[in-house]
């Protein structure tokens, strides 16, 4: 028996001392987190999901911002894609995880102001009576809510269309105006089409949601009741509008006459489309305006920019910026969100966002931008890249240009890219579209009833 | 007619010497050929090239008349066993009994008659719904000769067929596998590396060694008569003494070891060096006292019906000595070691020149 | 250093000698000593218990529990609906084309990787002048990674400047829209996933093959068969537990195909590789919807566990030898 005993005794040990070890390399690796945060300055953790040049700006932002002051300092966290920061947000909320200030994209700004866990940034404009003037109308409409600043815009895009003029030259096109409406868009891409005896597709545009709708916004035409979401809580899309129909009927004609080239969706598609587009096998195609840089790299002054299209007869009525806003989150205690609020501040100051165009082919927020000596110097060698911008600047915001203020917007936008998937691969667009609406209604319905806002 | 091989002769390409050399036999219908020899002497490989498994790199290999040089092996009529008995693991006994049938088309009736008939012949009726690896060794043996036998070619090839079983089991199964032989009129060809399998078993033995073929011969002449060295050493145990004796005088008739170990021939032999071969039983070793003697035992080993005596000449050279019976020697004892007069002598290229008939030739005498 | 050692091993270790597992049978008798047993048992299980609990059946319990609910926009449970998502999710028309297409893939997948895998084993095992190389290659895309081989692969498929297209072009065949025709994404994503599948199932198979002994062919020649009889005769039931083995691990792997879809179609195009687990990846991680994304998790679930069930019943039946 008293073999037996020790053998417990020994398995009691190591147990015993297994928890030990687990235990202390637990408190190891808290302390080690907690001596970073010991500079004496307030911590303010930034979360973002900036890859390439636009992390790269961030980082030179924070590093200027902890060098200039020393109350706070800021430690930028990549976090990976938009979707994935929503999910860790909303679950991390109110632990020690949870970051100070955070980037979340156009579509869930609803989501956010309905958390509950930000804390509106409109509360410290009124408390600093800072010039929210400067920022301009268009691009901080989307993060507005019954006259209310919720975020501040900061990373901002809108869709463009981009044709390539050497291939217009080539075959004696007329170019596009630069507010082009449908038919003259299909009018060139007609044309590249026939005058290179197909060598040359004539336009594509990507099975990708955000396209689809801005064309409707552009038509000035919500995708659902109560104005987009902002008069009220959104409970039937509509996305069988005539404004929508007819903009699929606009890529169906450039299907029918073969000159469209289908990539298809996703990363890999808008990868590919630009990379036809720049070798010159494609001559249009649409897409957002942080690509404007990228391109205008490789093909220089032979890139062409346009607004958005719009539909024939109509005038433009401006498209909501897409890209991402800066959020303050209300768990932290007031000293950490005036932190965050400083650094907001800081991000979207006219030299700041003239950088930050300048170097990521972001729009820049702020009015005063375009003065700045980096940008006027940009646009003045290469006019073609400030052409975004003016669509910006002149867009009026309305309810139908503001984006769409629904909670869960992602369902809509995969239901809505199947449906341009079909109508690529030749389905009937009122069917496809219908059903893309069924989709959706079902998921507004259940997310609705889930969230008590029947 | 039987079978004929006219210098077969096997070789890799990649090899320099061929693996047999030259080869000739002729097989006749009905017996029980044994091809016997070290391992690595070529059996296997020839026992191959019979089967038609491996190619003939020269030479001709005809059955009953027919040449069979690169004719598949289904058509050259004939059935194997293999040493590790190449049972299929996922047949049941029948089945795998069947396996050949099956794969002939066969009509099932008959296929059902014949696994029958073949399983009751190898006492295996009660095992035929078993999967080969709820068998013991010597069962699995027998299935795999009851598919031999269900084939009903009239040739059959073993190869090394009771290498993987216990001594008991192996005599037993030898006599089986001789009986059905017989039984059935096969003409077996029989691979074994064992000289016993092949003295007690074979119509005519085939030694085979250093790629070549040594003699071929009825066990018994092989035993008696054996052409060399490597016949005399590999047949009887325990095994013959090889000593090598200087003819000093031309024409002598006496070869002598030492002064007490000698031969007297028959003919008298020229002036040289002889190898003189003495198998142990015609080998007597009298205990001497003291310091007299021509030896010294080293080793005794008491078997009951034999003694085995290992001694050391003077000369340095050791002898096995068999003696009758059960004889009370130690270890260290001088003896005096003395030859009956049966012997082989042996020319310095190893090749048998004179046999010194014995006893040997006496029992068989009397035996008759 | 191994001397230093041996000392230390040879310690007497008195819970393994023959005395205390006597002494211990023996006091099975005592009623005392028995309660003892179920106490200790209990001790032993517990900790693999605790950790079971905590990341296994927790999970699972709270999976279908949510599916019963309607989830808000922080994943918490807030309508109780009882079974009306499995309801409507066995209604959703892209739901069930999300089953046939999982189950296309997976047949497809594991159908070709077997055939393909054990054609080139087949290949290999031969005795040919620098086989060597050729075994080297067909085993070198086990060391590849998924987004290696996605990569590799959306080159290949790219619709302008892709290598297949290319060839198609050269040869006159009609250019394939390999990741934008429904039909040929399907087709696209399992070639890769049976490319990448490849390199194992060729190496297993290999070995079963060069594990065949040489003498039941040898038998099989004698008994007057020739070489396709003996492939499915004797090659085939030899290696049918590596078959066997071969099909339950492919098919495993690509029910859980997720990175290779996310890479290459991301589901599309109009659904037609959205793949059972990559749904619901999407619907938890993307559109938030946890109760839609349970409800598909236990589905997939029963799913798995009803063909490893009827895999199992086969490998009794047929595999065993």
């Amino acid at each position: 028996m008293t073999s037996l005993k020790t053998g417990w005794q020994r398995y009691w040990q190591w147990l015993v001392g297994v928890l030990v070890v687990l235990l202390a390399l637990g408190g190891f690796a808290y302390n080690r987190t907690r001596a970073h945060a010991d500079t004496g300055r307030t911590k303010v953790v930034f979360w973002h999901e900036m890859k390439g040049p636009g992390q790269k700006a961030l980082d030179s932002y924070v590093k200027e911002f902890n060098r200039k002051q020393s109350k706070y300092e800021v430690v930028a966290e990549f976090e990976g894609g938009y979707n994935d920061v929503i999910q860790k947000i909303l679950n991390t909320h109110g632990t020690a995880a949870s970051p100070a200030l955070f980037q979340s994209m156009d579509i869930s700004t609803s989501q956010m102001y309905h958390s509950g866990f930000t804390t509106p940034m409109q509360k410290f404009v009124d408390r600093d009576h800072y010039d929210l003037d400067q920022i301009i109308p268009g691009a901080k409409a989307i993060d507005m809510r019954q006259g209310q600043l919720l975020a501040m815009t900061f990373n901002a895009s809108q869709t463009a269309l981009y044709y390539n003029k050497a291939v217009l030259r080539k075959y004696g096109i007329t170019p596009p105006p630069v507010d082009p409406t449908y038919s003259d868009i299909t009018r060139v891409a007609k044309e590249i089409h026939s005058k290179s005896h197909g060598q040359v597709k004539g336009m594509t545009m990507e099975a990708y949601s955000w396209l689809f709708e801005q064309l409707v916004a552009n038509a000035g035409v919500p995708l659902t009741n109560h104005d987009n979401g902002h008069t009220g809580n959104a409970t039937k899309a509509d996305f069988t509008s005539p404004a929508a129909i007819k903009a699929m009927e606009w890529v169906k004609e450039n299907i029918d006459a073969g000159d469209f080239m289908n990539f298809g969706s996703g990363g890999n598609a808008s990868a590919n489309e630009s990379a036809s587009f720049l070798s010159g096998h494609l001559g249009i195609f649409m897409q957002s305006s942080a690509l404007t840089g990228q391109l205008y790299k490789t093909l220089k002054n032979d890139l062409g920019v346009t607004y958005y299209p719009r539909p024939d007869g109509t005038k433009a009525n401006g498209i909501a910026v897409g890209g991402a806003a800066l959020w303050i989150a209300n768990d932290k205690p007031a000293a950490v969100q005036d932190g965050a609020w400083e650094f907001t501040k800081f991000l979207v100051n006219a030299q700041n966002q003239a950088d930050w165009q300048a170097k990521t082919g972001y729009l820049a927020v702020n009015k005063q931008s375009k003065d700045e000596p980096q940008l006027k110097a940009l646009f003045k060698k290469s006019p073609v890249l400030a052409v975004s911008g003016d669509q910006l600047a002149r867009t009026k915001p309305n309810n139908t240009n503001s984006g769409v203020f629904v909670d869960g917007w992602v369902p809509a936008r995969t239901a809505i890219q199947n449906a341009m998937q079909q109508i690529f691969a030749g389905e009937d667009i009122k069917k496809s579209l219908t059903t893309a609406e069924n989709t959706y209604n079902k998921v507004l319905e259940s997310n609705n009833r889930a969230n008590g806002r029947n | 007619m039987g079978i004929e091989l006219r210098g077969i002769t096997k070789a890799y390409e990649h090899a320099a010497q061929p693996v047999l050399r030259e080869v000739n036999a002729e097989i006749q219908d009905g017996e029980l050929f044994v091809i016997v020899g070290p391992s690595g002497c070529g059996k296997s490989t020839l026992l191959r090239m019979i089967a038609g498994i491996i190619p003939i790199t020269a030479g001709q290999l005809a059955i009953d008349g027919q040449v069979m040089n690169g004719v598949p092996p289904k058509d050259r009529k004939l059935s194997m066993v293999f040493q590790s008995y190449a049972l299929y693991p996922f047949l049941d006994v029948a089945a795998n009994v069947a396996f050949g049938l099956k794969a002939r088309k066969m009509p099932v009736a008959e296929i059902k008659k014949r696994v029958t008939e073949a399983l009751e012949m190898v006492n295996l009726t009660k095992y035929r719904a078993r999967k080969p690896r709820e068998l013991s060794g010597g069962q699995r043996q027998r299935v795999a000769l009851a598919r031999a036998i269900a084939s009903d070619a009239k040739i059959c090839l073993m190869d090394e067929p009771l290498s993987n079983l216990d001594a008991q089991l192996r005599v037993k199964m030898r006599a089986e596998i001789r009986e059905l032989q017989r039984k059935l009129g096969l003409t077996l060809i029989y691979v074994t590396h064992d000289q016993t399998e092949a003295m007690t078993m074979a119509d005519h033995v085939m030694v085979l060694n250093d790629q070549q073929v040594q003699q071929i011969d009825t066990p018994l002449d092989i035993y008696n008569h054996p052409a060399n060295h490597f016949v005399a050493q590999f047949f009887g145990t325990p095994q013959i003494n090889l000593l090598t004796v200087k003819a000093e005088q031309q024409a002598t008739h006496e070869l002598r070891v030492d002064s007490a170990l000698k031969v007297v021939l028959k003919e008298p032999l020229a002036l040289g060096t002889y190898t003189l071969g003495i198998r142990p039983n015609q080998l007597i070793a009298t205990t001497v006292i003291g310091d007299t003697g021509n030896a010294q035992v080293i080793n005794v080993e008491t078997l009951g019906e034999q003694t085995i005596i290992e001694a050391i000449l003077d000369s340095g050279v050791p002898v096995r000595i068999v003696q009758a019976g059960q004889v009370q020697i130690d270890i260290e004892q001088r003896i005096e070691v003395t030859a009956k007069g049966a012997a082989f002598i042996f020319d310095d290229h190893q090749q048998l020149i004179v046999e010194q008939g014995g006893i040997t030739d006496d029992q068989l005498v009397t035996a008759k | 250093m191994i001397s230093s050692l041996r000392p230390s091993k040879r310690r007497p270790q008195p819970q393994l000698t023959p005395e205390t597992g006597s002494q211990v049978t023996a006091g099975i008798k005592n009623f005392e000593l028995k309660r003892n047993d179920k106490y200790y048992a209990w001790l032993f299980l517990g900790p693999s218990l605790l950790v079971l609990s905590i990341f296994v059946f927790y999970p699972m319990l709270r999976t279908f529990y949510l599916s019963l609910f309607l989830t808000d926009n922080f994943g918490r449970p807030t309508v109780f609906v009882g079974f009306q998502n499995y309801v409507n999710l066995l209604a959703t028309k892209s739901y069930l084309a999300s089953l046939q297409a999982t189950g296309i893939y997976v047949v497809g997948v594991a159908t070709f990787t077997i055939i393909v895998g054990l054609l080139l084993a087949a290949v290999a095992n031969q005795k040919i002048k620098g086989i060597e190389f050729f075994r080297t290659i067909f085993t070198s895309t086990m060391g590849v990674s998924v987004s290696v081989s996605a990569i590799f692969w959306l080159f290949m498929f790219n619709p302008s400047i892709g290598i297949l297209n290319k060839l198609a072009v050269g040869l006159h065949l009609p250019v394939v829209n390999w990741l934008t025709d429904p039909h040929w994404a399907m087709v696209a994503v399992i070639m890769t996933s049976v490319w990448m599948h490849l390199g194992f199932t060729f190496l297993i198979f290999f070995g079963a093959l060069q594990s065949v002994p040489k003498t039941l062919y040898d038998a099989a020649d004698v008994a007057g068969t020739n070489s396709r009889y003996q492939f499915w005769h004797i090659t085939l039931p030899m290696i049918s537990p590596t078959l066997f083995f071969v099909a339950v691990i492919t098919l495993i792997s690509s029910f859980k195909s997720f990175g290779l879809i996310d890479l290459m179609t991301a589901g599309g195009p109009t659904n037609a590789t959205n793949l059972l687990v990559y749904r619901v990846y999407r619907d938890a991680f993307v559109d938030g919807n946890y109760a839609l994304a349970s409800t598909e998790s236990i589905v997939l679930a029963v799913i798995i566990a009803l063909i490893t069930l009827i895999q199992f019943k086969l490998l009794a039946k047929r595999v065993n030898y």
